[in-house]
Formats: C-alpha cells, structure tokens, sequence
C-alpha cells in the first residue's frame, strides 16, 4: 500500500487510560500509550490479564474517559465529535453476553441501526439492507429468527459481529471476542474478523489472549506491558524478543526462529532418534514435550527407530536399549515406558 | 428476514385490537358493576341522554362509578408503564414502579404529616383522595425523587442504584413502622387504610390533575422509547450506540416518578400491578421492543386493574376490598406462573 493511501483511523499519544480507585489516592493507570491503526488493518491487543487492555479499548471508544493525552479519530481529537457522531465512526463489542429475552437475531443485528434511525427507532427500507447485509457477512441467515438467547455462544458473537457491521462504521473495537468460545468458533472468528478488515477495509482492533492465533492473523500487535505499551507487526514483535516480556517467568518459552511458544523443563537427558515423515515429527514432539533432548541417530547404543507405517500398516516403534530391544505400537506407549 | 424485524406483525396487531376492545368491554361492566345492579338498558339511557333519567342513577355513574374506573385505568396505565421504564433500566425482573422508593417516601411523608397534624386528618378513616393527604404524599414522592436523580447523576451503575433504592425503602419502612408504634389507635388505622389504597376516592376535579400528569408521563415514555431499546443491552452498548446515558436516565427516572407518584398520592401505594403487567406484554407480545413494550404494557396494566376493581367490590359485597389486595392476589400468581412457565424469565 502506498504511504499516501494509508490513512490513520485512530491514533493515540501519550495517552493515559485507567480509573479512579474509591478511596485510594493513586488510582490505576497505563501510561504514555502512543499506537496507531491504519485503515484496513486489523490489531491484537495483548497482554497479561489485568493489565488494563479492557480499560484502553473501553477508553478509545470513548466509553470511559480518558486520564490525560490524546486520542485522533479519522485525525480529529475523539473529544471534538458528539455521541451521535461517534457512534457513527466506531462500534464496539463487549465481552458482555446481552441474554435479553424475547429478542430474534435480526433485532439484535438491527440495533446496529441506531445512530442513523429517527426518535422511535423505525427501520426504514435501507436499514433493512443492511441488516441482512451484515447478518449474511457473518454466515448466520438461517438464524435471523432465532432468539438470541437460545443459539450457542459463537453464533451469539457472530451476532454481535453483525450488529457492529450493521452500525457502519470505518472502525470496530472488540473487547476479547473469542472469550466464551472453543477452538474452532475462535479459528472461525479470526478469520471472519480478518476478511472484513480486507475486504470490508475495516479497521479491526481485537484483545485477545490467544497469542498463536495473533501471530499468524494480526497485522499489527499492540503489547501492554508493566513498563511500556508496544506496537509493530507480529514478526516485528518476534523479532525484538517483545514476546518474552509476557513471560516473566521462566516456565515458558519463545522459540523465535519458529514464531512458537514452549514450555521450559528441566530437561531429561538426550535420545537419538532415527526415521521419518509424519510419525517421525511426531515422536519428536512427544519426546520434547517429557523433556529430551531429541538427537538424529548417528552409531548411539541406545535409540528409538519409527517405522513409518506403509499403506495400511500402522507405524510402529522400536527401543533399543543396553541390552534390550522393545517393539511399542503408539506413541502414548513409548513414552510411558522411558 | 423483515418479519423477524417488523414490531407491527399481523399478529401483535390483532393483539392491540383485543386488548382494546377488553378496556372498552371491562369499562363498561366496570361502570355497571356495584352495590346497586341497574338494568343495562337504563345504564346505557343515562349514558348517553342523562336528561330525564333517574337522578340517583346519574349521580351514581357521573360522580363515582365513571371516575372510578377512569381513575382505574389511568392507576393501570401509570404503575405498568413507570415498572416497565424500571425493569429496562435496571434489567431486573423484580423491578417496579416503587424500587426507587417512590411509594415509601410518600408512606413516610403521609406518616409524618398524621403525627405532626393529627386534628387535620382525625375523625375522616378515607385519607385517600383527599387533597392534603394527596398533595403530602406526593411531596414526599418528589422529594425521594430528587434524592434518586441527585445520587443517579454521581453512581455511574444501575446495580449500585437499584441497591440503594432497596436500601433506603427498607430504612424509610423503619421509620414508618416507628412512627406507627407512637400513633394512635384512630390515626393509625386510617394510616393503614391508606396503605391498602383505594381507587374510589378521587373526584371529578382531582382527575383533572391525576389526568394530565399521567398522559404527561406516557408521553415521556414514548419519547424515550429508542433509549429504553438501547438499555436493553446494558449500560455499555447504549452508550456505543450513542445514548447520552445520564441524560437519558434522568428523563426516564422523572418520567417514571411522576407516573407513580401521582398515582400514590391519591390512590395510595398500589403494588404488582407495575411488576407483572409489563411481564404479561413481554409474553403475549413476544417482543421486547419498547415500541410494541411501551403501549402493550399499558393496555394490559389498564386491563388488569379494571379487573382489580370490579373484583374488589364483586356484587353481594356490601363494602369493597382493599385494592392493593386484589393487585397482589391477582398479580402474584401472574409472576409466579411466568417463572415456572419460563425459565429464562430472571435473565432479563
């Protein structure tokens, strides 16, 4: 994209966000957070838990105020555009679940519809449109006349999705969209968040807890931290060793050549390993999972060697130790035996 | 898709037509209904050409049976309504018109003036409908009123009002139940006729006070109609949506105030009515759009409480049951139903 086509839907500098905290003089703060969100892109949020990642989307859509510095949307100070307008230029999901009884899926996709409807809220023939525009975007028409508290929770934030796509605006806040959701429904997510961001041109901001997802979807990672609040593309972040930071501890790893998390143990010597394909890579895994370290076979005494299975026959693994040698048919055997 | 959208549905419109059709229809055998039975010909001669009929029968409809049940409806239609606006703002199943307090503050304020003034209400047992009781109790009303709207513009969470509003009535209960203790036996038990409310008391001329304040209310509702909707999903997507929150609340709160403290002042405090009449809509209508919410609510509060009242003074009664207990009797079981029947019902 050329730089004169990158147009900033929101920006912050030197911002503090937090709240007061009754009683306590010095309340909860972040400090000087300066990020920016390009139109189009879609940004993962992330941090530990109780970091304030909540308090900073709630902020930037002007839900709770800010503390001090300044946020820029489309350019112009946050503060400059009136409810009304904003409401046009940002729509939000909250980690909220609206379980209002009596409500269809279209209604609550309707709502989306308030800043541009008249003092009782009449839908007229365009506000239809888009309705059933954003409610097919998000794959759930044949729910349309589902109550919305009787479908599951991932098509409930599909709902909720559409509700924000129905409200038509350049930007779209997401306070941990995937919270209540399993692995598929959050996959399902990410992807549907990534499309509307480049087909739609949205600008997505997300948080999320789900640091592998964000590595291979985001464009850009916004990373709070105790000291300071980062920003740059995920492979940036990789790169810088930024990642590391949400791990104080040394339980868990960053390989940064792979782009992948691991847990750190004390290790528990070293095998050789001979074979390969598929039930090689995963004998592998096993073995760095209990803690090996996992050597090619080069002469060793004692080695695992993975028959890979052939056509029909399942793969099978030998042992060969000082004196021994034991056959094992999966690798949940093996395993167990060393 | 426009169907699962469209409030006005054949069916919701039916609804409205039957409903209608119920005041008109309970209306009637309201005005008909008494301690004297008179041929429905010569109701409806009076009616419709009072000369030349039999005075006492005149006197009958036009000074009591006709205001009764007029002030029946306009009772129904303010408390349903005013509980409605609560339940949304709250989204709390047991809200109702009095969860602010409303009707403890004119209990206290009624209690203070009866032991302040006993010579100003001695010897009359029907406080209700009088004037000065009225013009305390709706005083008292006002003065909680301004109370909730001065603590609702500081406390940022409904749940943390809604607390208070619980609290504050309990603690105002207390210092009625004091007062009590010090009364005498004569103030006293005009106090607790009071309480039970009444609907037979209001003259033709209260009615021109009561009347206005309730259409005003009703109107306040309508225009608000739109944020009620947003309330519905919390405090966090109706100010997404651009909802000026406060302001807003503070429209619906007096809205809803002068609704049920009209009502208060010169009925007394009538309970259950506020709480199931919204419910009732939300069922029969299966909406929660406030736009079908708002007028449902009210044809069925009207409906029920004309009920109410012809049940209160159900022929072969000499004297009439007190109407703040044909309300709980009728609204109870109500409640209790749609909290078997659904479930879902403490979601909202």
């Amino acid at each position: 994209m050329k730089a004169e086509n990158r147009q900033i839907t929101l920006q912050t500098e030197n911002l503090d966000v937090g709240y007061a905290v009754p009683g306590k003089t010095d309340s909860f703060t972040r400090r000087a957070i300066s990020v920016s969100a390009v139109r189009g892109e879609i940004i993962a949020l992330i941090g530990p838990n109780g970091i304030g990642k909540s308090t900073l989307l709630k902020t930037l859509a002007g839900l709770i105020p800010k503390v001090t510095g300044q946020i820029l949307v489309n350019g112009s100070p946050a503060g400059d555009y009136n409810p009304d307008q904003l409401s046009r230029l940002l729509s939000f999901v909250s980690t909220e679940k609206p379980m209002v009884p009596q409500m269809t899926v279209a209604e609550l996709v309707a709502y989306g519809r308030f800043p541009y409807t008249g003092w009782l809220g009449t839908l007229k023939k365009e506000d239809h449109l888009r309705v059933r525009e954003a409610i097919s975007k998000v794959g759930i028409t044949h729910l349309s006349g589902n109550m919305i508290n009787e479908i599951s929770d991932g098509e409930r934030q599909r709902a909720m999705i559409a509700r924000a796509l129905a409200q038509d605006t350049p930007l779209i806040i997401l306070d941990e969209p995937t919270a209540f959701l399993d692995i598929s429904n959050t996959y399902a997510i990410f992807h549907l968040l990534h499309e509307l961001a480049r087909k739609e041109q949205k600008t997505i901001i997300l948080s999320t807890h789900d640091l592998h997802l964000a590595l291979q979807k985001m464009d850009k990672l916004w990373i709070m931290l105790d000291t300071a609040t980062l920003e740059g593309a995920p492979e940036d972040a990789i790169l810088r060793g930024w990642l590391q930071h949400l791990f104080p501890d040394d339980k868990v790893g960053f390989n940064a050549s792979k782009g992948e998390f691991f847990f750190r143990y004390k290790p528990a010597g070293s095998l050789a390993v001979e074979g390969g394909g598929k039930a090689y890579t995963m004998t592998v895994k096993a073995l760095e999972r209990k803690g090996y370290q996992v050597t090619r076979f080069s002469g060793e005494k004692s080695y695992i060697s993975v028959k890979e299975g052939i056509k029909s026959t399942a793969p099978s693994w030998e042992l060969t130790g000082q004196e021994s040698r034991m056959v094992f048919h999966s690798i949940y055997d093996l395993v167990s035996e060393l | 898709m426009e169907k699962s959208i469209n409030p006005f549905s054949a069916r919701n419109r039916l609804l409205f037509a039957g409903l209608a059709f119920l005041l008109a229809f309970f209306f009637f055998l309201d005005i008909m209904l008494g301690s004297v039975l008179y041929p429905v010909a010569e109701v409806l001669q009076t009616l419709f050409s009072p000369e030349g009929s039999d005075p006492t029968l005149s006197t009958i409809l036009f000074d009591f049976r006709i205001p009764k049940a007029i002030t029946a409806i306009l009772a129904g239609v303010a408390l349903s309504v005013s509980g409605l606006q609560m339940q949304t703002i709250f989204r709390n199943p047991l809200a109702g018109p009095y969860v602010l307090g409303i009707s403890s503050g004119a209990s206290l304020a009624v209690a203070l003036f009866a032991m302040g003034f006993p010579g100003l209400v001695a010897g009359s047992l029907a406080w209700t409908g009088t004037w000065t009781v009225a013009i305390v109790a709706w005083m008292g009303s006002f003065l909680v009123m301004l109370l909730v709207l001065a603590v609702s513009a500081r406390v940022n969470d409904n749940m943390t009002l809604l607390i208070l509003g619980m609290l504050f009535s309990s603690g105002v209960g207390a210092l009625v139940t004091i007062l009590q203790y010090y009364s005498n036996e004569s103030v006293l038990k005009s106090f607790i006729v009071w309480t039970m409310g009444s609907l037979g008391s209001i003259t033709g001329t209260q009615l021109l006070v009561v009347a206005p304040a309730v259409i005003a209310g009703v109107l306040l509702s309508f225009v608000k109609i739109k944020d009620l909707n947003a309330f519905l999903l919390g405090e966090t997507y109706a100010r997404s949506l651009g909802v000026r929150i406060n302001r807003s609340r503070l429209v619906i709160f007096a809205g809803a105030s002068l609704l049920a403290g009209t009502i208060t002042a010169f009925c007394g405090p009538i309970g259950f009515i506020g709480i199931a009449a919204p419910h009732l809509a939300r069922v029969l209508f299966r909406s929660s759009n406030h736009l079908i919410l708002v007028p449902a609510s009210l044809l069925v509060g009207a409906d029920v409480m004309l009920v109410s009242d012809m049940l209160s003074q159900l022929p072969g009664l000499n004297s009439t049951l007190p109407i703040n207990s044909v309300t709980a009797l009728l609204g109870i079981p109500v409640v209790i139903w749609m909290i078997v029947r659904n479930r879902k019902f403490a979601s909202l």
